[in-house]
């Protein structure tokens, strides 16, 4: 088989890199401000509007998430990764209830991450280390996912042009990473915010393309894509969802749900906002942008039906064939100029997110962590500092993609999941309530993480176990776990507090 | 904070309103089924999918019943 992308192809690809760095870099001189102040640097001054607050965290969910984990699911095992539909559906409504009450606390208080404001309300900057150094090791798998997607993409535009692709994609990646880290480093939020409006432009017209050219190339459309799919007895239903995997597709959705705003880079972006109000109508309407999301997991089931996308696929050993599933479709379905730019919007739809992720890693781990070891710190040292570590980060996590296979970075997502809804109770029911005790808050949080962590193993690297019979998303069963021990906890020592002032008064 | 000068029938409904996506995709009756297809797509796919739109409607009006726009 010849290159799949020939000449036009790369040429149009790599014009339209070179706009992207563009943008990144041009993204400092962009509503200009100090950008040696750590909210400047991390959260664009607080100034982005309804509709860059919608594309800045429409960028966060819509990634190689998207892309590469959901079809890569779909297509492998069928229905019950569509449990990702239930989720960005009620995410955002929990978003818009929760985010601006963040909001809020944070703009009167200048917080600039979620563990500033455990600290403030709890007073335990030990509280706030723990909910910091969680959200750090949490992000590393959704980062290395999004750079599995650029390799995804690396590997079919490559097939048939080099002798060693794997050697090939991985020197373009490091080269890739050292563009995004320079301009990340000069432009923080605000190059993100550029670029991630330009990936949102290809990757809708990318998603448009296919839907309406793959009918084309694929004889019958979804309903004979379906047939076929439906001969590969999926494990988990073609057509509809076999029932005994109810649980386990309600609790993905619920704890996929519950644990995206925890992530640091959902935070920053929500915080990025220029007011409550405006950040409120941005989250009620991005369930919209779920809608490309839904179409795109569908790609699980079309590839089946499309004899090129399955000619492309069967080069790969079966474990690698879910990650190729869109590009694959996309070269299939597209002409070469449209395929070209569509792999772009795919390939930077990791890169852009990936730079929010490591600069929101980088803003917790300045804050919260060396802050209150060396309380003699200037700002200008803090964001000096948070500019080097997001740029260790991203390669911190480039090196793990390079060491860990590809299906397992997928597995570690799922992890990563488990591990951030621990910090549910002190940072959501905190901002419902003050009367939570810390020490239950920071003993139910290593208990959920030790049962969660436990679960994952025991369950052999998978994030499902098996209750009654019943699979079931490890992260729910250990937020129970968590909760049940803050709010005994909280009740108890409120009571014991109780009595003490009484007794004192007597 | 402000939130508390708000009338409660604005705060209750614009609960109710982001509360029916979580309500609707737990009862898994209203969608796991086959038929009635959509251009080829079985009911569990495009119904759960149309109900993104529909959650996007709710949430929106919950916004503007929390944040009146002259306060």
């Amino acid at each position: 088989m010849g290159p799949l992308i020939g000449p036009l192809g790369w040429g149009i690809f790599l014009t339209l890199f070179v706009f992207f760095v563009f943008l990144g870099f041009y993204g400092s001189r962009w509503r200009r401000g100090d950008l040696s102040q750590l909210s400047e640097w991390a959260l664009a001054g607080r100034r982005l509007g309804t509709f860059l607050v919608w594309f800045l965290v429409g960028a966060d969910l819509y990634t190689a998430y998207t892309f590469v984990a959901v079809p890569s699911g779909v297509f492998a095992k069928g229905a019950l990764y569509f449990f990702a539909v239930p989720y960005v559906a009620t995410v955002f409504a929990l978003a818009t209830a929760v985010m601006p009450a963040l909001w809020r606390w944070s703009r009167l208080r200048g917080y600039v991450t979620a563990a500033d404001f455990v600290q403030d309300r709890f007073n335990s900057k030990l509280l706030a280390g723990f909910i910091a150094a969680t959200g750090i090791v949490a992000e590393f798998p959704y980062i290395a996912l999004q750079i599995v997607g650029m390799q995804a993409v690396l590997t079919i535009m490559l097939l048939g042009l080099v002798k060693n692709v794997k050697l090939v994609s991985d020197l373009a990646l490091t080269i890739a990473f050292i563009i995004l880290a320079a301009f990340t480093y000069t432009s923080g939020l605000r190059g993100a915010t550029l670029t991630a409006v330009f990936k949102d432009a290809l990757i809708f017209l990318g998603v448009i393309a296919i839907l309406v050219a793959a009918p084309l190339t694929v004889p019958g459309g979804f309903a004979s894509a379906f047939k076929a799919a439906a001969a590969n007895a999926l494990a988990t239903g073609v057509y509809t969802l076999k029932e005994p995997l109810l649980p386990a597709y309600i609790t993905l959705w619920v704890g996929s749900s519950l644990a995206l705003y925890l992530y640091p880079h959902a935070v920053n972006g929500a915080l990025s906002a220029e007011s409550d109000r405006k950040l409120a109508i941005s989250t009620s309407l991005l369930p919209i942008y779920g809608i490309a999301l839904a179409l795109l997991a569908l790609f699980g089931i079309l590839v089946y039906g499309s004899s090129t996308a399955t000619k492309i696929l069967s080069l790969f050993p079966p474990s690698s064939r879910g990650i190729l599933v869109v590009p694959a479709l996309t070269v299939a379905s597209l002409p070469e100029w449209l395929a070209a730019i569509a792999l772009l919007g795919v390939f930077i739809g990791g890169l852009v997110p990936a730079a929010i992720m490591a600069m929101a890693q980088a803003n917790l781990l300045v804050r919260n962590i060396i802050k209150p070891i060396y309380p003699s710190i200037t700002p200008q040292g803090e964001t000096r500092i948070a500019k080097w570590a997001s740029v260790v980060f991203k390669f911190v996590a480039l090196g793990f993609v390079f060491i860990v296979p590809a299906t397992y970075a997928i597995w570690l997502q799922l992890l990563g999941g488990i591990i951030i809804t621990q910090t549910l109770p002190a940072v959501f029911l905190g901002l419902v309530t003050d009367k939570l005790d810390k020490y239950s808050l920071m003993v139910g949080w290593a208990v959920g993480l030790g049962l969660g962590i436990y679960l994952f193993i025991a369950a052999a690297f998978s994030p499902l176990y098996p209750i009654a019979g019943h699979l079931v998303y490890i992260a729910v069963l250990a937020l129970a776990v968590n909760l049940a021990i803050v709010l005994i906890g909280s009740a108890i020592t409120g009571l014991m507090r109780g009595r003490i002032t009484i007794a004192v008064k007597r | 904070m402000y939130m508390s000068e708000l009338a409660l029938w604005r705060r209750i409904t614009a609960g109710i309103l982001l509360l029916v996506p979580w309500v609707f995709y737990m009862v898994y009756p209203a969608y796991n089924m086959a038929k009635p297809e959509l251009g080829g797509v079985p009911f569990f796919y495009w119904f759960q999918t149309l109900w993104l739109v529909i959650a996007a409607v709710l949430s929106l009006i919950g916004v503007l019943l929390l944040y009146p726009s002259k306060r």
